[in-house]
């Protein structure tokens, strides 16, 4: 295929963008987060001094105290003095309602719906490959992320990504999985406002229920439908949410 | 049997090759299972993790920087019990630069649980023999398709499983080991795992991740513990 005049334009202004890496010290905090993001680390919990961050993440202590003090000033870690100080995680920092608000605050509908299109898409693939490569004991996997009815939002949430992340894992392609992480923490807190409403869960448990029956039986578009069904009722559910604040 | 296939004499051969790769993978592992025990053992009750990372680090640093090795990453996972009552231990490193995997989890209360249930722990835990897991994307360590090949530690024969050691094995660096190989058994040669799942095929419509199954009448070749290779393969 030939390129256009533009396209070509296109890739090569895509070449020569600068680069913008993120500090050292950005990816210490940013691994932080995360870790109190997945409940690694908890509220309340001592996390280790100086020398054994920078050891642990090789780092040099430099770099350690910084990103201690960019988390402290950030009110993800707090400091005591005294015999048994040191620094903790905050008591707060827990995925919570308030910080999901914030951030559905700050975006845009065009940002949500264009955010939803490309977890789709991933999302999507994964079933496709996965409803042919499915076994037995990937089924059994699969429908053990299912929760039950009663389950709090938290446990919601945090089942509804570990199930895409379970059918990418059955589909068994790298790029795709490591997209589709990258596409949940662009997400962020954000799907715990839908998890709070039990419609919302009702339709999802139906939903999940389908995309595993389409993967177990090897239907690929049946899968990919309806994992874009339960995309879109994620997207939908935060889009009517955020019209509501306007 | 299709014309582009060897002579079994040439297969037995080429197939011993890759055989050979594997269960030098596999015996390079039960050695550095029981010199990490007896190191352990050596320890006698005061195992932390400052000591076990001085034991681990070294080997892992000499089968990642292997030249043409498969390694891409190994290391050992403390069972509950070693360092304290359900205190988790994670001492494994990855690349030529030596990343250090999941650094914070040891200083998590609860880490123990990212790796109890996952079945290269569980299974050499459970069984008390070596496992090889996968290939499967790998989201703890190195997010790659990968076989995790793995051991169990006993500080004592009798005594319960201190750990295990582990190695993960890219099917990218497997496929440029095993794509020769399996060119010059025939064009249909498939190297699987336990389950008839494809790792390497020199089939064009089956790609590593895909379930195949055995052509009637085509050879089987055992590779190391738990693989085989097809000399013609379909996919499912």
């Amino acid at each position: 295929m030939l390129l256009t005049p533009q396209g070509a334009s296109r890739s090569l202004a895509a070449v020569f963008t600068p680069i913008k890496s993120r500090g050292l010290v950005d990816e210490v905090c940013g691994r932080i987060e995360q870790a109190v993001e997945t409940g690694l680390l908890t509220s309340g919990q001592r996390l280790p001094n100086e020398t054994e961050l920078a050891a642990a993440l090789g780092v040099s202590a430099v770099t350690a105290r910084e990103a201690l003090s960019q988390l402290r000033t950030s009110g993800i870690i707090r400091t005591a003095r005294g015999r048994n100080g040191g620094s903790f995680i905050a008591d707060d920092v827990l995925p919570s309602r308030e910080r999901a608000l914030d951030q559905l605050r700050e975006l845009t509908r065009l940002q949500i719906s264009d955010l939803g299109l490309h977890y789709q898409a991933i999302a999507a693939a994964c079933a496709g490959v996965a409803a042919r490569r499915s076994d037995a004991a990937d089924m059994a996997i699969l429908r053990s992320f299912i929760p039950t009815a009663d389950a709090d939002p938290l446990h919601w949430r945090l089942a509804l990504s570990e199930f895409l992340l379970e059918v990418a894992a059955i589909a068994r392609s790298a790029r795709l999985a490591r997209e589709l992480i990258r596409l949940q923490a662009d997400l962020g807190t954000l799907t715990l406002l839908p998890c709070a409403d039990s419609g919302y869960r009702a339709t999802t448990a139906v939903l999940l229920e389908e995309v595993a029956a389409a993967v177990e039986f090897h239907q690929p578009s049946a899968a990919e439908a309806a994992v874009k069904a339960l995309v879109t009722a994620t997207t939908d559910w935060l889009l009517n949410e955020q019209s509501k604040r306007y | 049997m299709s014309e582009t296939t060897a002579s079994p004499g040439t297969i037995t051969l080429h197939a011993g090759e890759l055989d050979a790769a594997i269960t030098g993978i596999e015996g390079r592992l039960a050695a550095w299972a029981a010199e990490t025990g007896t190191a352990l053992a050596a320890l006698s009750a005061k195992v932390t993790g400052t000591a076990v990372d001085k034991l681990i680090r070294p080997v892992v640093e000499e089968l990642v920087r292997t030249p043409d090795g498969y390694v891409a990453g190994a290391g050992f996972l403390a069972n509950a019990g070693l360092l304290g009552p359900e205190r988790s231990y994670i001492a494994w490193w990855q690349g030529e630069e030596l990343e250090h995997v999941d650094a914070l989890a040891n200083f998590s209360p609860n880490s123990i649980s990212r790796y109890v249930k996952s079945e290269w722990f569980r299974i050499p835990v459970e069984t008390g023999q070596a496992h090889v897991t996968g290939p499967y994307v790998d989201f703890l360590c190195t997010d790659e398709y990968v076989l995790t090949f793995t051991h169990p530690v006993f500080c004592r024969p009798d005594g319960p499983v201190a750990g295990i050691v582990g190695m993960d094995v890219t099917v990218q660096r497997l496929e440029r080991g095993a794509m020769p190989v399996l060119r010059r058994i025939g064009e249909r040669a498939t190297l699987v795992n336990s389950d008839g799942r494809a790792i390497v095929s020199a089939a064009s419509d089956i790609a590593a991740g895909d379930l195949a199954a055995a052509e009637e009448g085509c050879s089987v070749y055992a590779v190391g513990r738990t693989f085989r290779i097809w000399s013609g393969a379909t996919a499912l």
